[in-house]
This record gives structure tokens, sequence and C-alpha cells, in this order.
């Protein structure tokens, strides 16, 4: 049985059951590989060094296709699409870098049954789990409040007969976890 | 002389201000997925808004759909997004007269 976060002298600490931690992980690799940029063969490392994407330049670069992507990444002046896409060119590749280092060091966090953050890994792990959460909610087409309580009445593994319900229970399991790391941060603020 | 206009006059010359040195602000919009918890604590932290006025902006963003949560010069505030969006809200940038 998963224990949720809790603040500790060292830290937040949480445990979770193997299954649990393989769950996450892929979840977490999951989300890398939806972030990774396209990257040439014959790329210039300064690029990603400097956070600028290889095709800033050129006329094509355009706005993620694929929605949980796009909601990653969201358009930054919608009154604006020439401005939106100036930011992307500017701004997006740093964004994802960060996400995807976040995400890495989730990942590695899920080796051990015990999950120790410190004050400064906590803020990543949340953004994270967050982006899990973001792209699971994609996948399940959460997008109103009722949808949201919908999903949130799924509780019962052994009941689950289809992908949407257990991507439902998957979710849930996934808030689950972050709400009680935020409350634990909240009160450490 | 004590007039009220000094009263007047300030707060004029602060909307004047806010025209001039901040003529874009931050808005964050409401959707399903982010926690309440989560919001709470980004403001908090990134912007280093009291408990109070963090609550009170995610309250506007979770029931009015949306929040104005930072005002200033455009090369502030989209960095004020790419933060945003780090976190994974969703954040958009707009001329302070158009929000």
């Amino acid at each position: 049985m998963a224990r949720a976060f809790k603040s500790s002298m060292r830290g937040y600490s949480a445990s979770l059951e193997a299954a649990e931690r393989k769950l996450m992980r892929g979840l977490f690799e999951d989300v890398i590989v939806l972030l990774e940029p396209e990257r040439e063969a014959d790329e210039d490392p300064l690029w990603a060094m400097v956070g600028l994407d290889p095709n800033a330049h050129k006329d094509h670069f355009a706005a993620p296709t694929d929605p949980a992507t796009k909601r990653l990444l969201p358009d930054a002046d919608p009154d604006d699409p020439l401005a939106a896409l100036e930011f992307r060119r500017l701004s997006e590749r740093g964004i994802r870098e960060r996400k995807i280092g976040a995400l890495r060091e989730a990942a590695m966090l899920m080796d051990s049954a015990s999950i120790l953050l410190s004050d400064e890994t906590a803020p990543r792990f949340a953004a994270a789990i967050n982006d899990v959460r973001l792209v699971l909610a994609e996948r399940l087409s959460l997008e109103t409040e009722e949808d949201a309580e919908r999903i949130h009445a799924h509780d019962d593994w052994s009941k689950a007969e289809s992908v949407d319900e257990y991507l439902a229970l998957v979710y849930n399991f996934v808030t689950w976890l972050q709400e009680s790391l935020m409350q634990a941060m909240l009160k450490s603020l | 002389m004590m007039t009220a206009m000094p009263d007047v006059l300030e707060h004029v010359e602060q909307v004047q201000a806010l025209q001039v040195d901040q003529p874009y602000v931050l808005i964050v919009w409401n959707d399903p997925v982010n926690l309440m918890s989560y919001v709470s604590y980004v403001f908090r932290s990134y912007f280093g808004y009291s408990e109070t006025r963090a609550e009170e902006l995610m309250m506007q963003v979770h029931q009015q759909g949306r929040s104005v949560v930072a005002s200033g010069n455009r090369e502030k505030i989209e960095s004020d997004v790419a933060a945003m969006h780090g976190f994974g809200l969703w954040a958009t940038l707009t001329k302070a007269d158009a929000a």
C-alpha cells in the first residue's frame, strides 16, 4: 500500500510499492517522449545549451500538433498568433529541456521504495507529476469540472474493464500523490 | 491646506505609471486539472505572494475562469509566462489595456 507524502526532518517522504513505482516511472518516461524535441543528426550542441530550437529561424516553425503536447506548451499570446510563434521560437526549447530534466529526475526517484525529496527537488517533482496529470487528462478528454467529478468517481481497480477506466484510476492515484505533496509543501512555505 | 486632491493626484499618477511602465499582464486561466493547492504553491513560491494574496488569486482563477496575476514590461511578462508553462499552468500574456 502506498504511503502519501509527508514532511519529515530531511524533506518530504513517501513510499510506493514496486508496481506503483513501475507505473509512475512509465508515465514520467511517456511524457519525456512527448516533449523531446526532434534533433537533427548534425545539430550544433550550442542550440541545446542556449535553449533555442535549431528550426527557430525557419518559416514552418509551428505549434505542437499533439493536443497533450500543446497543453504542456500552450500559446503564450492567443490574441496574436505571430507573437505566440515568436515566443515559441525563443522559449519553447528551454521549457521543454527544463520539463524533461524534472521528469528524468522524477523517473530516477522511482528506483527506491522510499522516496525522499529535498526542498530543492520537491518543486521539480511536483511539476513533473503535474505534467503527467495534464497528459493523462488530455487522453481522458477531461475538459470540465463535471468530467473531473466523473473521473474522480472511479475508485475500484477490480472493476476497471476499459482502458479509460484504468486511465481514470491511474489519474486519481497520481492526483492523490500530488495533493499529499502539495499539502506538505504549503505547510513548509 | 487640507485637500482631497493629493489622494486623487496620487491615484492618477499611479494609473499613468501602470500604463507607461507596465503595459503587459500575465493571465492564468482555469482548468479542471491543476490542483488548487498546486496553483497556490506556485503563486506563493514564484511570485512571493502572501498566503492570503495567493489564495485570493487562485480562487479568482477557479471561480471566474481567469485572473491577472502579474504585470510589467513585455520582457518580464514573457519570462513569467515561460515560468508558468514550466510549472504546467495555463498562462498567457496580453496588453494591460486589453485585459
